[in-house]
C-alpha cells in the first residue's frame, strides 16, 4: 500500500493539526509518516500531502490527549514537540494513535515494544531535562527600566516551556527570555499572560541597557559562588559534568561573554 | 531587641566572611516543598528542587547559604568560628540579608535561603535574630522562596516556634555521633540541648499536620520537614555507628534528611586527626549511598553493616556489597519478584523497577527490554532471570560476582583520593588473583579509613 507522507509545520500547531487530519480523513495509521518541513529524502511510490496548522483543529486534538491521557502525558509531549529531533513528529504520532487504540491512556509511555513510543520517552525525558537545568541556570540581568532579562541558548525548542515556570515565580516582574538560537523573546509583562515574538517584531524589538545596580549584585553572586566552594575538595570534572559548559556561556558566576 | 551593628564593614566583605564560614554545612538542598505563588509577592517552591548554579568543589548551589554571624560564645574543635580562633569577625543585619537574598533571587541565582549562625551573645538572642530575618523576608518583602534556617541548641522554645511557622525547613546539626564524641570536641553543647529543640520541631510538625487536616488554611510548620548533618572522620566512630545513628533520627525523630560532611581540617588540635590524603571523599559517598538505600529502598543500617564488618567496603557499593553477601536470594525473576524484592538487584533502580513493573502488566519482559526500561544489566545480570533464563552463563558465586563487579569501573562523583584509590585499584584482585577479596577489603579499611 502507499505510503501517505503528511508535511507539517514545525509546531504544536502543525503537528496536532496533522494529527486531527489522520483521524477526519480515515487514513489508514500504520502507512502514514508525519515528517517535519519540506526537507527530507524524497521517496517514491509515496503520496506527500502538505498540512496548514489550524487552531482549532489543533486545540481539540489538545483536548482529547489531555482527556483520555492526563495532564502529565500532555506535558510530556509538548517537550516531545519541542525537541530538535527530525523524527519527533512521527514519534509523537504514533504515542497518541497507539494510546488512543489501546486505551492505555496515561501508561501509554511505560508500552516498550513500540519503537516509536521508546523514542517519544527519550525525547520527553531529554527535553525535559534541559528544561529542568535552564529553571535553575538561566540568569536574569536587570535592565535600566526595571525589567529583567535573560538570555538562553538552549539545544531544543523549550522557551515556551520555561515561561509558565517563571510566570508563576515572578508574578510581578515584567521579565523577557530571549533565545538566541531561535530568535524567540518571551515577554512577561507584570501580572499578564506571557507573550511570544518572533520574525519581523523580534528585528524591531529593541532592549535598553543594564542598570546600575546590575553589575553590583553580579559581583556578589560571582563572589559568593567563589567562596562557597571548599578547597580541599575541587573537582573541576564534577563541576562541569553537572553544570555542561554549553550553560555555562550565559551564566556571570561562569565567566559569561 | 537592642543589636549593634558593626559598621566598620561593607556588604560585600561581610558576604565573603559569612559565606566562608558557612560552606562547611553541606545541606543544600531545596526539594520536598510545592508552592505556588499567591500572585502577591516573588517566589515559589517547586518539589524536585532546582540547583542554580555548581562550585569548583562540583557542589550544587541552590541556596545563599551564609551565616547571619560568624561571633560566636562557643569552642567547638572541628569549627572554624570557635572562640578561641583569632579570626576576622562580622554580623550581618536583617535588613541586608533580606536584600541579598531578593536581589539574588529575582535574578534566578538561587533557591532561597540557608541561614544559619555562630552564637551572638546567647542562644535564644541569636534564634531571635534569625527569627526577625525570616520574618521581615516573609511579611515585609512577600517572599515565596524557600527557607532553611538552624534552630540554635539552647535557644528558648517559643523563639523556635515562632520561626518554624515562617520556614520550610530547620536543622539542627548532631555532628558527632556519639555523646563521647560530643563532649570532646563540642564542650558547650550537650546531646540534651542538641536532641530537646529537635524534638519540639518533631512535635511541632507532627501537631501542625493535625490541624491542618481540621482547618486547610492553618499556617504551615516546617513544612520541609527538618534534617540534621553528622561530620565524619572527625572523631573515630566507624560507619556502622554512624548508619546506626542516622537510623534513629529517621525512625524516632522524623528527620527528612540527614547529611555527612566529610571533614575537613580547618583548626589544628591535638584532639583533631590529621588528614594528610584531605577529607574522606569516598567514605562520605558510600555513606551517602548506604543512607538513600535506607530512605527508598527499605534497607535497616544492620543488614548493610554489624559489629563485625562495621566499615562499608570501598570496592562495592553497598547494595551490591549486601546482593554478594545474600546470593541465596538471588537470582530473582524480573517477570514475577515483588517490587521491594526488584529494588534489591543491584542496577534495579527506584525508576527502573517501577517501569518493570508498568511494563510487564502488559508484556513478558527479556533482557531487550530491560535495556530498554535503563537497567545496568552488566551490574544486574548476576542477579537475575528473565522468563527462568540468565542473560549468560553464570556462576552465582561470590568471588566470581565480586571480580566481574570491580572489572565494571565504579562511576564515582570524584577521583578517589586521586591517589589512592588508584593504587589500591593497581593491585586490586583485577590484576591479582591470587589476594582474597576479603583480605583486600579489610587492608584497605584500615588505610582509607585510617
Ligand atoms: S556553636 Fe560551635 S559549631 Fe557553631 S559556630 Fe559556634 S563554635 Fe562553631
Amino acid at each position: 500500500m502507499e505510503e501517505k507522507i503528511l508535511i507539517c509545520e514545525d509546531s504544536l500547531e502543525g503537528i496536532f493539526t496533522a494529527v486531527y487530519q489522520v483521524y477526519a480523513w480515515k487514513l489508514d495509521k500504520d502507512h502514514v509518516v508525519f515528517q517535519i518541513g519540506e526537507e527530507g529524502n524524497l521517496r517514491l511510490f509515496a503520496e506527500y500531502i502538505t498540512v496548514a496548522p489550524e487552531v482549532e483543529k489543533a486545540e481539540k486534538v489538545i483536548s482529547t490527549i489531555i482527556r483520555k491521557m492526563g495532564e502529565e502525558v500532555y506535558w510530556d509531549i509538548c517537550c516531545m514537540l519541542a525537541s530538535r529531533d527530525p523524527e519527533k513528529g512521527q514519534a509523537v504520532f504514533r504515542t497518541i494513535v497507539t494510546a488512543l487504540k489501546t486505551g492505555q491512556g496515561r501508561e501509554v509511555l511505560s508500552n516498550v515494544k513500540e519503537p516509536y513510543i521508546q523514542k517519544a520517552f527519550e525525547l520527553a525525558r531529554n527535553v525535559n531535562c534541559e528544561v529542568h537545568h535552564l529553571y535553575g541556570f538561566l540568569r536574569f540581568a536587570e535592565l535600566e527600566n526595571g525589567m529583567l532579562y535573560a538570555k538562553i541558548g538552549p539545544k531544543n525548542n523549550v522557551v515556551t516551556l520555561l515561561a509558565p515556570h517563571f510566570a508563576d515565580r515572578f508574578p510581578l516582574e515584567n521579565f523577557v527570555i530571549h533565545d538566541v538560537v531561535r530568535r524567540i523573546f518571551v515577554l512577561h509583562p507584570a501580572k499578564k499572560g506571557c507573550i511570544v515574538v518572533t520574525g519581523r517584531e523580534y528585528d524591531a524589538f529593541q532592549l535598553p541597557g543594564e542598570s546600575e545596580e546590575e553589575m553590583y549584585f553580579q559581583a556578589l553572586f560571582v563572589e559568593f559562588c567563589h567562596t562557597i566552594a571548599i578547597k580541599e575538595r575541587e573537582n573541576l570534572t564534577l563541576q562541569r559534568n553537572m553544570l555542561p559548559l554549553r550553560f555555562q556561556e550565559f551564566m556571570v558566576e561562569m565567566g559569561k561573554k | 531587641m537592642e543589636y549593634k551593628i558593626c559598621e566598620d564593614k561593607t556588604i560585600e566583605e561581610k558576604l565573603t566572611i559569612l559565606t566562608d564560614a558557612a560552606k562547611y554545612d553541606v545541606a543544600c538542598t531545596s526539594s520536598g516543598v510545592e508552592r505556588s505563588n499567591g500572585k502577591a509577592g516573588m517566589g515559589n517552591a517547586v518539589k524536585a528542587g532546582i540547583c542554580h548554579s555548581f562550585s569548583s568543589d562540583g557542589r550544587c548551589i541552590s541556596l545563599l547559604k551564609i551565616l547571619f554571624t560568624n561571633e560566636c560564645i562557643y569552642d567547638c574543635k572541628y569549627c572554624l568560628n570557635r572562640r578561641s580562633n583569632d579570626i576576622v569577625r562580622a554580623s550581618f543585619t536583617p535588613d541586608e540579608v533580606c536584600t541579598l537574598t531578593m536581589e539574588f533571587y529575582r535574578r534566578n541565582y538561587i533557591e532561597g535561603l540557608f541561614l544559619s549562625s555562630g552564637i551572638l551573645y546567647n542562644p535564644t538572642f541569636t534564634m531571635e535574630l534569625i527569627y526577625q530575618t525570616v520574618y521581615k523576608l516573609r511579611t515585609v518583602h512577600h517572599f515565596y522562596g524557600y527557607i532553611h534556617v538552624k534552630a540554635i541548641p539552647g535557644a528558648a522554645p517559643e523563639v523556635i516556634q515562632k520561626t518554624g511557622f515562617l520556614v520550610d525547613r530547620m536543622s539542627i546539626n548532631l555532628e558527632l555521633p556519639t555523646a563521647e564524641g560530643l563532649n570532646r570536641l563540642a564542650p558547650n553543647k550537650s546531646r540534651k540541648t542538641i536532641l530537646a529543640p529537635m524534638r519540639q520541631i518533631q512535635n511541632g510538625i507532627a501537631q501542625n499536620k493535625n490541624e491542618l487536616v481540621l482547618y486547610r488554611n492553618a499556617p504551615q510548620f516546617v513544612s520541609g520537614g527538618q534534617s540534621s548533618q553528622l561530620i565524619v572522620g572527625a572523631t573515630a566512630e566507624n560507619d556502622f555507628q554512624i548508619m546506626s545513628v542516622a537510623e534513629g533520627l529517621y525512625q524516632k525523630f522524623d528527620l527528612k534528611r540527614v547529611f555527612y560532611s566529610a571533614y575537613v581540617q580547618v583548626n589544628q588540635d591535638k584532639d583533631l586527626p590529621a588528614l594528610p590524603g584531605g577529607p574522606p571523599l569516598l567514605r562520605e559517598h558510600r555513606l551517602y549511598q548506604a543512607d538513600f538505600l535506607m530512605r527508598y529502598y527499605g534497607f535497616r543500617a544492620g543488614e548493610l553493616l554489624s559489629e563485625e564488618r562495621p566499615n562499608f567496603n570501598v570496592f562495592l557499593d553497598p547494595k551490591a556489597d549486601w546482593a554478594v553477601r545474600h546470593l541465596e536470594q538471588f537470582p530473582v525473576e524480573i517477570n514475577r519478584a515483588d517490587y521491594k524484592m526488584l529494588l534489591r538487584v543491584p542496577g534495579i533502580g527506584v525508576k527502573s523497577a517501577r517501569r518493570i513493573i508498568q511494563a510487564r502488566k502488559r508484556t513478558r519482559l527479556g533482557f531487550e527490554e530491560l535495556k530498554k526500561i535503563g537497567v545496568v544489566l552488566k551490574r544486574a545480570l548476576y542477579f537475575i532471570t528473565c522468563e527462568g533464563k540468565m542473560m549468560y552463563r553464570t556462576k552465582l558465586e561470590e568471588d566470581y560476582i565480586v571480580r566481574n563487579l570491580t572489572y565494571v569501573k565504579e562511576k564515582l562523583p570524584f577521583e578517589v583520593g586521586s591517589v589512592r584509590y588508584e593504587q589500591l585499584n593497581l593491585f586490586d584482585m583485577a590484576s591479582d588473583p591470587s589476594i582474597h577479596y576479603k583480605q583486600i577489603s579489610q587492608i584497605d579499611t584500615k588505610v582509607l579509613y585510617g
